[in-house]
């Protein structure tokens, strides 16, 4: 009798640690956290400036080659982290990604946002103390950027969530940031872009799908205009946003 | 697969090229007198037999820089890659070191893969920390005159530079590939060339801070705010629109304390971008005998 009220129990225990864990989720990809990422448009300012991107039609091809470019270069190191979210593959993920995120704008950017996670995932996710720890560590050490893609991954490794989610979260934050900015930027309304990321979703799913669960020795750009363009963010006399 | 070999040396005073080894299907061209023969450095040219890249093609090759040698390795003209056979891709490897006090020139003319080509290379740059690099790494869409705008199946190209042998302080990979949700095209839009151009070390500090500057004040002229009429509104035929910028840079510096500067061009002509190399690089005559792509 106690043995079948055991393995009762065990099994409400890891239930409820599930549950708890979509609510953890749910929290992570809030745009209410305060990771700062409404300060980053991820190059949209400057191609405006430029005039790459004039229309909403403009927007959503946009989009699509932030998701194909974060894909491709940012999702290996979500990966590596999440599969192992330890002090010793995190901070050797954050040097590679230092010495490849070549653009200087979206460098600075990633290191923005990736120490306010730090910092936010630290104070917020009290029951794994490793955070702490870890970002303690590497403040004193200052060895370490804070790069905000195997930041994504370690915390998200650490939460217990699947890889496989892990990527597709990251996909998703990045879709919304940008979105966001349109808005702001005035190249679409709030009911557009809220249709418009309901549109793009299932190519964001595509382009997971294509993307997840590479080595980082494989990642690449792929869209080197892009990266030309936000690289023009710093020359921009009058701007909103910090990238 | 033998490789080819380069190395020039500090000899009596004097950067000397002391071995050259080239296999089939490329050969190194060593002009005696690239120059005026007071400028301390060896020119190395690179050809391949037919001219160009052939589909299944594989070549590597070492270069090495001694200390206080100068050498520049440049091409003839643009690399051609023919087009894929079956599902050949033709590859180019090159592993350099640069001793202290040495500077490697790398400027090749662009490449141009033709339609269904697949290429890809891999350029490793050993240094020091006084080592000095320039790298320029570019492409052009195609034979622009038979319509060929990105029509090429793959392109790869990975720069990576290596400080002490452990620290990676430079790797980019760029890949041009179809993809399902847009083509190359797409992705470049009216833009028919890409280039990647790499300062780093002591004696091209000069170089640096002048192309910064110079690419701040060429973008500040063209980037505008957009009009108020932008996005939102539902007209479509306004009268003033400005065009894209037919060329667009962007620098950024790049390992511990911006020892480098990466300047990433995207351009509609491969005229203006062998203008901006000419321009920002000419201050180089002096130290290699000949301004870069005169």
């Amino acid at each position: 009798m106690e043995f079948v009220g055991e393995a009762n129990d065990n099994k409400d225990k890891s239930s409820s640690s599930g549950s708890l864990r979509l609510w953890s989720q749910w929290q992570l990809l809030d745009s209410i956290l305060p990771t700062g990422g409404f300060a980053h448009s991820f190059g949209l300012e400057a191609a405006m400036q430029a005039r790459l991107v004039i229309s909403p039609e403009d927007l959503r091809t946009y989009v699509i080659h932030v998701l194909e470019n974060t894909g491709s270069l940012l999702l290996p190191f979500v990966y590596a982290a999440a599969m192992s979210p330890d002090t010793q593959t995190w901070h050797k993920l954050d040097r590679l990604l230092n010495a490849m995120l070549t653009n200087e704008v979206g460098r600075k950017a990633s290191i923005a946002q990736g120490s306010a996670l730090m910092r936010v995932a630290a104070s917020v996710f009290s029951e794994i103390p490793s955070l702490k720890m870890m970002r303690s560590e590497a403040l004193s050490s200052g060895a370490v950027s804070f790069h905000h893609a195997p930041i994504f991954g370690l915390v998200c490794g650490l939460l217990g969530f699947e890889a496989e989610t892990t990527q597709k979260a990251y996909m998703f934050v990045t879709m919304r940031d940008v979105i966001s900015a349109a808005t702001r930027l005035n190249l679409v309304g709030p009911l557009g872009a809220a249709v418009l990321q309901h549109q793009v979703a299932p190519i964001a799913e595509d382009l997971s799908t294509k993307w997840m669960n590479r080595a980082v020795e494989e990642a690449c750009q792929t869209c080197p205009l892009l990266d030309t363009v936000q690289g023009c963010h710093s020359y921009l006399f009058s701007r909103l946003f910090c990238s | 697969m033998e490789r080819g070999k380069l190395v020039v040396e500090r000899v009596e005073g004097r950067s000397t090229l002391t071995r050259c080894f080239s296999k089939y299907p490329f050969k190194f061209i060593v002009p005696n007198k690239a120059g005026s023969s007071k400028a301390d450095a060896v020119w190395i040219y690179t050809i391949t037999y037919g001219g160009g890249v052939v589909s299944g093609d594989s070549m590597a090759c070492d270069v090495t820089v001694g200390d206080g040698a100068t050498a520049v390795l440049t091409t003839q003209s643009s690399t051609k890659v023919y087009k894929s056979v079956g599902s050949k891709c033709s590859q180019q490897k090159m592993e350099a070191s640069i001793g202290k006090g040495a500077l490697l020139v790398v400027i090749p003319d662009p490449v141009t893969c033709f339609s269904t080509a697949k290429y890809s290379q891999i350029q490793n740059f050993k240094v020091v920390p006084e080592s000095s690099l320039l790298l320029v790494d570019w492409i052009t869409s195609g034979r622009h005159e038979r319509g060929e705008k990105w029509a090429f199946s793959h392109y790869k190209s990975t720069n990576h530079i290596l400080l002490q042998g452990n620290e990676t302080l430079f790797l980019d990979t760029t890949s041009l590939e179809h993809g399902r949700h847009g083509g190359i095209s797409e992705r470049l839009q009216d833009y028919q060339v890409i280039a990647m151009i790499v300062l780093l070390g002591p004696k091209l500090k000069l170089i640096q801070s002048q192309i910064q500057e110079d690419v701040k004040k060429l973008m500040s002229q063209q980037l505008r705010l957009p009009s108020v009429s932008a996005g939102c509104s539902s007209e479509s035929g306004s009268s003033y629109r400005l065009p894209k910028p037919s060329f667009l840079a962007s620098c950024s510096t790049f390992g511990p304390k911006g020892a480098g500067v990466v300047i990433r061009v995207a351009s509609m002509t491969t005229e203006s971008v062998y203008n901006f190399l000419q321009d920002q690089l000419a201050s180089l005559e002096a130290l290699l005998g000949a301004a870069p792509y005169l």
